[in-house]
Parts: C-alpha cells; sequence; structure tokens
C-alpha cells in the first residue's frame, strides 16, 4: 500500500485534573489513506471526542504525534478539517448558506475562485438553490450538509466527522450516508468517521478500528471487504454485512 | 418563506381596541359620566397637540429630550459595549468587576438626581446624569452576556479553519454576541427617554418632561396629556425605528419564528 496520507503514532491524552491525573486516550495508532474511509467505532466514555480532537490538531497529545502528508502537525494542519456534531452551533447562524461555506476560504483566495468553490461545493452537497438562505431556514440534514460543504471548499485531504448524523432522523442519515461515499469518491478525500452507530461504521468504512476501554485504545481495525458502490438494502442485508456486525458487538463487548 | 418577519407589521385589531377605548372616554366626558375638573376628553387632547405645534414650543421640547436622549444613549452605548466586552472575555475582570456591578446596578438612576442637581445645578448635564447611570446596565449585562456565552464550539469551527484568535473574536464571537447587544440597545434606549423625561420633571427646566409640568402648573390639562400623548408616541417610534434599522443591517438579530 502507498504511504499513509495521514498518521497518528502512539498518541495518548491524559488530563491533570483536581483529582489527579486522568488518562482518556492511550497508545493510539492509525494509518489512513488517500481517499479511505475509516470509521472509528466505540461505545460512550472511551475518548471518541478527545480522540477527534488530537487528530484535528485542537488538542496536543500529552505524548505521541500526528503526521499529515509525513509532516509533524503543531495545530490544526491545512489538509484536515473537522465536520462538528452539532451543526447548529457550528453554523454562522448570521451568514447564509453562500456566506458559511466560504468562510473557511475567503480570506485566501480571490474573489471569484472563492465563488467557484463555493458553487462546486453547494453543487456537491446539492444545495445550490438554497444558497441564499440563512441556515435556521433549512432542515436539520441540510444544515449538517452545508457544514459538509463548508469543510469541501476547503478542498481537504482528510475530513474529520465527529458522530455527524447522530442528531438526524433514520431516513436523512441513511441519505447522507450515501452522499458521504459519493463524495468521498468524487473528490478523493480521505475520511475519518467518528459514530458510536456499528452499522454506520461498517456501511460506510472501508476499514472500522474499535475504540475501547477506559483509557481509549484501539485494539483491533477491521478490514471490511464489503462490495461497492454500497446499497442502503442490498448491503445491508449480506450475510458478510451481518458478520462484520456479530464480530465488532463481539470486539466492542457485548458478546 | 413567507411570513418569517413579525416585526414592523401593523397590529389593527390591537389597534381597534384603543380606539375603542378612546372612543369610550369620549362618550363618557361628554355625556358628563366622568366629570373630573382636570380631565379632557381625547378631541381636546388632541387638539392640545395640535394647538401646542402652531405655537411651536411642542418642537422645541420635543428636539430638546431627542438630544439629550441621543447624548445620554450613546455614552451609555459607548461605556456599556466597552466595559460588557471587557467583562465577556476576561474571567479576572469578572471576578473583580461583577460585584461592584451587581451593588451598583439595583439604585435606581433618579436617585441619582440631588446627585446631579448639587454638581450641575437645574441643567443639561444634571440630566444626562440621570440618564447615562441606569441605561448603561441592561447594554452592559447583555453585552457580556453575549460574549461569556457564546458557543464554545464557535472557537472550534476557527481553529479547524486555521483562523487566528483575533479572527475568532473579529469574525465569530462578536457577530454571534451582536444580537444579545442589539437586544441590550433597544432596553437601554427604552430605559433612556424615561430617564430623560422624569430628569426634565425633577432637574432640567426643558424638554417634554418639564412640558408637562409646566402645563400642569399653568392649569392647562389638555396641553398636560398632549405632552404625555407626545412622549408615548416617541417611545412607540423609537423602539421601532431601531427594530428597523437594526434589521436591515443584521436581518438575523431581529426576532423570529423558528424553523
Amino acid at each position: 500500500m502507498s504511504q499513509p496520507v495521514f498518521q497518528c503514532r502512539s498518541a495518548s491524552v491524559t488530563l491533570s485534573l483536581s483529582s489527579g491525573p486522568r488518562p482518556i486516550i492511550s497508545g493510539i495508532n492509525l494509518d489512513v489513506h488517500d481517499a479511505e474511509f475509516l470509521s472509528i467505532v466505540g461505545p460512550s466514555g472511551t475518548g471518541k471526542t478527545t480522540l477527534l480532537r488530537v487528530l484535528g490538531g485542537l488538542l496536543p497529545p500529552t505524548s505521541g504525534e500526528m503526521l499529515i502528508k509525513g509532516r509533524v502537525m503543531t495545530g490544526p494542519p491545512d489538509d484536515v478539517v473537522i465536520v462538528f456534531q452539532d451543526y447548529g452551533n457550528a453554523l454562522l447562524q448570521w451568514r447564509t448558506v453562500a456566506g458559511n461555506v466560504a468562510f473557511g476560504i475567503e480570506r485566501k483566495l480571490s474573489r471569484a475562485e472563492c465563488a467557484d468553490r463555493v458553487n462546486d461545493a453547494l453543487n456537491l452537497v446539492g444545495l445550490l438553490v438554497r444558497a441564499g438562505d440563512y441556515p435556521w431556514q433549512l432542515s436539520g440534514g441540510m444544515q449538517q450538509r452545508v457544514q459538509i460543504a463548508r469543510a469541501l471548499a476547503l478542498r481537504p485531504a482528510v475530513m474529520l466527522m465527529d458522530e455527524p448524523f447522530a442528531a438526524l432522523d433514520a431516513m436523512t442519515k441513511a441519505s447522507l450516508q450515501d452522499e458521504l461515499l459519493r463524495l468521498r469518491d468524487r473528490t478523493r478525500t480521505s475520511f475519518v468517521f467518528i459514530t458510536h452507530d456499528i452499522e454506520e461504521a461498517i456501511y460506510l468504512g472501508d476499514r472500522v478500528a474499535v475504540l475501547n476501554g477506559s483509557p481509549g485504545r484501539i485494539d483491533e481495525v477491521i478490514p471490511i471487504e464489503l462490495p461497492g458502490p454500497r446499497d442502503q438494502i442490498v448491503t445491508r442485508a449480506l450475510p458478510e454485512f451481518l458478520k462484520y456486525r456479530y464480530r465488532l458487538h463481539e470486539a466492542i463487548g457485548h458478546g | 418563506m413567507g411570513s418569517r418577519w413579525t416585526t414592523l407589521s401593523v397590529n389593527w385589531s390591537g389597534l381597534s381596541v384603543f380606539a375603542l377605548v378612546l372612543a369610550g372616554w369620549e362618550a363618557a366626558v361628554r355625556s358628563g359620566m366622568i366629570a373630573f375638573e382636570f380631565l379632557p376628553a381625547p378631541s381636546a387632547i388632541l387638539m392640545g397637540v395640535v394647538e401646542l405645534v402652531q405655537d411651536g414650543i411642542l418642537l422645541q421640547d420635543l428636539l430638546h429630550t431627542l438630544l439629550s436622549i441621543a447624548i445620554g444613549w450613546t455614552i451609555a452605548m459607548i461605556i456599556g459595549v466597552a466595559v460588557g466586552l471587557l467583562l465577556g472575555f476576561s474571567p479576572l475582570a469578572r471576578k473583580y468587576g461583577l460585584a461592584s456591578i451587581e451593588v451598583l446596578r439595583p439604585i435606581p438612576g433618579i436617585a441619582f438626581a440631588p446627585l446631579g442637581l448639587l454638581l450641575f445645578g437645574f441643567s443639561l448635564q444634571t440630566e444626562l446624569v440621570v440618564t447615562v447611570l441606569p441605561t448603561v446596565w441592561p447594554v452592559m449585562v447583555n453585552t457580556m452576556g453575549g460574549i461569556a456565552n457564546a458557543q464554545p464550539r464557535l472557537t472550534d469551527v476557527g481553529r479547524t479553519f486555521r483562523l487566528s484568535s483575533y479572527e475568532i473574536v473579529r469574525y465569530l464571537l462578536l457577530p454571534s454576541a451582536l444580537p444579545s447587544i442589539v437586544v441590550g440597545a433597544r432596553i437601554s434606549l427604552g430605559l433612556a427617554l424615561v430617564m430623560a423625561i422624569v430628569a426634565e420633571i425633577v432637574g432640567n427646566p426643558e424638554g417634554l418632561g418639564y412640558g408637562i409640568v409646566r402645563e400642569q402648573q399653568a392649569l392647562h390639562p389638555e396641553y398636560m396629556f398632549a405632552y404625555i400623548a407626545v412622549v408615548g408616541l416617541l417611545g412607540v417610534i423609537l423602539n421601532a425605528g431601531v427594530l428597523a434599522i437594526t434589521k436591515s443591517l443584521w436581518p438575523w438579530t431581529a426576532p423570529r419564528q423558528s424553523a
């Protein structure tokens, strides 16, 4: 396999609390390859959000290091961007949809270039016709699409997503899952997708990493060899899908 | 999208109730059902307004009150926003400053009128002391709250898009606090009108407030009520004006129904 685009080398985070040091995640090793979809699944309390903040450069690890395209990260790097779960707080309520999508690029690009990229990104998520609306005029699923478009406009190498569909209903969730896979195929972006939903992790992932324990560790990364393109009905009914589901439940300790 | 904007639409059913009350009042006075010596009918009050306008004195008084509101409110906004931002951004400032604010804030502004009179006599300065002191609090407290309660998530967003700390404040935290600052500014403006009138009644023989007292002492109740009506109308117009201006400058700060 080629050189990974994004690497996490034995990263640990220990918070110093008044009650003493508390380890949150410990010895995390991850490789993310070009255009790969890596799911990270784990029960609550295993440090999923902490891990994502480390991967996104928002939180420096207590020990270990992060590499993006072979360079050591010292903060949020140019090629990595985070999509948050709470779109209501993460979107700029005072800007239109187009204004939100332009937010990450408008200070770096010329006006024309910026407008082009905003159009492309909105087109990719199917929201071009709502460019002039405000976020509060959109449904939850559309608002999350705006956040995804805002990240895409940056043309990142890696997109980090922290349970992005947890607040959405099942049907919206399914259509956004398929949209993400399409986006990956069209833009060749790598995805790191954190979720507590095992089926979602399998459906989307090329590999699924299992985060478990306290402090959270990754003991197992399971390659998912399901045929593509994936389909909400067919893929989820495959015997292999059910086998992966069984195996992941076991790995998490539901077995 | 349709009817999302609820401001500035005229509430006709509400106005018709008000008109009915006026009509009842008019009928009661004319028929002699109520016969206080100094309670004029609405029509007489309206005539009073017309006469005061023709005389020119109403305009002069109105301009004075508007001027003192403008000066007082501007001073209060500058102090309130500046101190509010400091308190919002700095936990240290909150730790040392909030206690003083909580002690000073409940003091009614009018309690400072004797102080103003002692320092400045019957003057515009006294009026400003009475107007500015209580008017500072709503905008200060709302500015502080707007900044301190800004979503921590917005800072994450700024960082993942590689903004500097200055840019995070400028492009994320200040705009997110703006609706709260605008609400504070509107409350302050309403209060500035009240305090200017009060100050003119007790401390500065000029303006609409003094007009009320002057006509009362001259035993001209229809003129006195005319001044009261103009003050009421001014309050409505100022509030609607601020709403309209902020709505056109920053549409997202306007009151709205949730999507």
